[in-house]
């Protein structure tokens, strides 16, 4: 079964336009990522999904059915929240059990279905507690307790793991996943944070200024970059950008020269991720030499920021350089299946 | 907290206690005095205790009916205020819509005149519709006073309970008239707790609406005290029994919800 956002544009009451024109086609079953820096667009076109927000114009399907203006109940949908949301006033037990109660589910049934999703959130010891007694992780299990208990068909979450600890964040990260695979729910999962959406979602929509800028999976988002902006947002440290032209086969920029066959002539932006660039500390052909300026520890790997006149690059090495010298000489490969082009003025990716 | 600290907290707290207790010592005592002990120029501390007083009142001069009719008008007008007030405090916290915040403060504004302003156009009004010396007629009269309040105090209090409760709520399958009823009303309850005992007090000791609006049958405690004032003097000991039990619900519903009471008159309303 699909869900669809057809078109969907949302303009808030201050003119903000925090949707536009926005598409999004995916299938129930996977874990869908909503990625996208703050002002992008990605919560309100989960609250739209959930029904929380009215959409201004465009369609939401699910099933090919148009469900834009069903209330939140009629949807199928859950939602975990940034803040969990739980209600203070009833215990554990009874916020995981409210949403079945609510649902009108027999009470013989409801017992067994909140023991079941209790154990499966590892939450049974905590059934009798309060919300205001447990620890910020502890409160986002039962809030993801209360979202699955019913098995809706999707499970919307809004930026759950932000208010989490580092630790305890990597922690949940892979029992979401785990989660996932077990109960074959759909996720909606929205976050900013690049590096929790690679390790999380099957697919990835990238989003920006209330548009969609790319939906695919983290190895394509990784590996072919819809554009200049997809690229320098997904991975850490950010890809090297450097603008300059190509003319007769070479890309020229200050402070660099380099061979590109079959690449057209103009003006473009060239760029490769820091851990793609091969480093020696010898000259070779056709190789210049770049200065090292800092250098940073991150084990086992090393960041080196270099530069040759105007020119500055950061290079992820796993090579054992803690020795090198500041200001000390090395020759930079940029390997050519390695390189990115995107359009000086549009930032799309070109072939 | 070191010792002379202490000692100056509980100083103080006796200070507040003797002031604030002592006249409803005294009212307690005189309401068992006799009328030349009351009377009496030097304080009178130890008596013959009379038991005249009480059933004298409240049997012989029929003040027992405005004792229901004080609990009737305060109930109602405070289950009145509050059933019109707290959803509008509701919505004034959780939606937006043109002119809000005047309207807001309009409601406010019908606090500012003083009440004696109003009396006469509510009398007049109440003698056409025909409510004079009704009941009804002084549970309006409160309920448009009361409504302010209760406006004003529950904004703050729903503005305290995260939105995203509400949208939890919606998800959870209920609709917007199930989610304010079953899971906003209950987080709401200690403020609409501290709300329905000002409103109850302040019906309750109301004077003035309730003497120009009722005549006989209506009468309720407040305006009942000043008929024991007679020609040949005050009959202190039937006022102050009268008194004595004119306090009695509100010392029991202050003590009742006195925890939520705190929370409520500092929390509530200065968010607004």
């Amino acid at each position: 079964m699909a869900v669809a956002f057809r078109n969907v544009t949302k303009v808030f009451p201050d003119g903000t336009v925090a949707l536009d024109g926005f598409n999004l086609d995916f299938e129930t079953g996977e874990f869908v990522v909503l990625l996208g820096p703050s002002g992008s667009g990605k919560t309100t076109a989960c609250r739209i999904l959930a029904g929380l927000e009215p959409a201004t114009s465009g369609r939401i399907e699910v099933g090919g059915r148009d469900i834009t203006d069903l209330p939140p109940r009629e949807r199928g949908m859950s939602m975990v929240f940034q803040n969990y949301a739980l209600y203070a006033h009833k215990s554990v037990y009874d916020n995981i059990a409210y949403p079945l109660r609510v649902r009108g589910v027999p009470k013989q049934r409801i017992e067994g279905r909140v023991r079941d999703t209790a154990r499966l959130l590892q939450i049974d010891e905590l059934m009798g507690r309060r919300p205001g007694q447990l620890s910020g992780g502890q409160a986002q299990r039962v809030a993801v307790a209360r979202a699955l208990v019913w098995q809706p068909e999707i499970c919307l979450m809004d930026e759950p793991l932000s208010n989490l600890d580092a630790i305890l964040r990597l922690q949940t990260r892979t029992e979401l996943k785990r989660l996932h695979a077990e109960l074959k729910t759909t996720f909606v999962f929205v976050t900013h944070d690049q590096e929790e959406a690679m390790t999380l979602g099957n697919r990835i929509a990238v989003l920006k200024d209330g548009r969609l800028v790319q939906f695919d999976t983290p190895r394509e988002i990784y590996h072919r970059p819809a554009s200049r902006f997809v690229a320098e947002f997904i991975g850490r440290p950010a890809m090297n950008i450097i603008e300059g032209s190509v003319a007769g086969g070479v890309f020229r920029a200050e402070g660099l020269d380099l061979a590109v066959p079959d690449r057209s002539d103009g003006t473009a932006a060239l760029g490769i991720r820091p851990e793609h660039i091969l480093l020696h500390r010898s000259p070779r052909d056709g190789m210049q030499p770049f200065h090292l300026d800092v250098k940073e520890l991150v084990e086992p790997d090393i960041l080196l920021f270099l530069s040759s006149g105007p020119l500055s690059l950061v290079v992820r090495s796993k090579a054992d350089l803690a020795n090198l010298d500041d200001g000390a000489e090395v020759y930079l490969e940029l390997p050519r299946d390695r390189l990115h082009f995107f359009d000086a003025e549009t930032g799309l990716r070109r072939p | 907290m070191r010792k002379p600290w202490r000692m100056a907290a509980l100083a103080t707290l006796v200070a507040v206690l003797v002031i604030s207790l002592t006249p409803y010592l005294w009212l307690f005592m005189t309401s068992f005095k006799t009328r030349l002990d009351a009377l009496a120029d030097a304080p009178v501390w130890l008596f013959t205790p009379t038991f005249e007083h009480y059933p004298m009142v409240f049997l012989d001069k029929g003040y027992l009916p405005m004792v229901g009719n004080s609990l009737i008008v305060a109930g109602v007008t405070t289950a009145l205020s509050l059933a019109i007030g707290v959803p509008a405090a509701y919505v004034f916290a959780r939606h937006d819509f043109a002119g809000k915040e005047d309207l807001f403060f309009f409601f406010l504004t019908t606090r500012m005149a003083p009440p004696i302003s109003v009396v006469v156009p509510m009398f007049l009004f109440f003698g056409y519709v025909g409510l004079i010396d009704t009941r009804t007629s002084v549970i309006l009269a409160h309920s448009t006073f009361n409504l302010s309040l209760v406006v004003w105090m529950m904004r703050g209090f729903f503005a305290d309970i995260p939105r995203e409760i509400d949208e939890a709520a919606q998800m959870d399958g209920h609709t917007r008239a199930g989610m304010f009823l079953r899971v906003l009303l209950p987080l709401a309850a200690p403020g609409m707790a501290a709300t329905a005992v000002l409103c109850f007090i302040l019906s309750w000791n109301e004077f003035l609406y309730a003497l120009i609006l009722v005549a006989f049958e209506s009468r309720t405690l407040t305006v009942g005290i000043p008929g024991l004032v007679t020609p040949h003097g005050t009959l202190w000991g039937q006022v102050a029994a009268v008194a004595m039990v004119a306090t009695l619900p509100i010392v029991v519903f202050t003590f009742l919800v006195q925890r939520h009471l705190v929370r409520g008159l500092t929390f509530g309303a200065v968010k607004g």
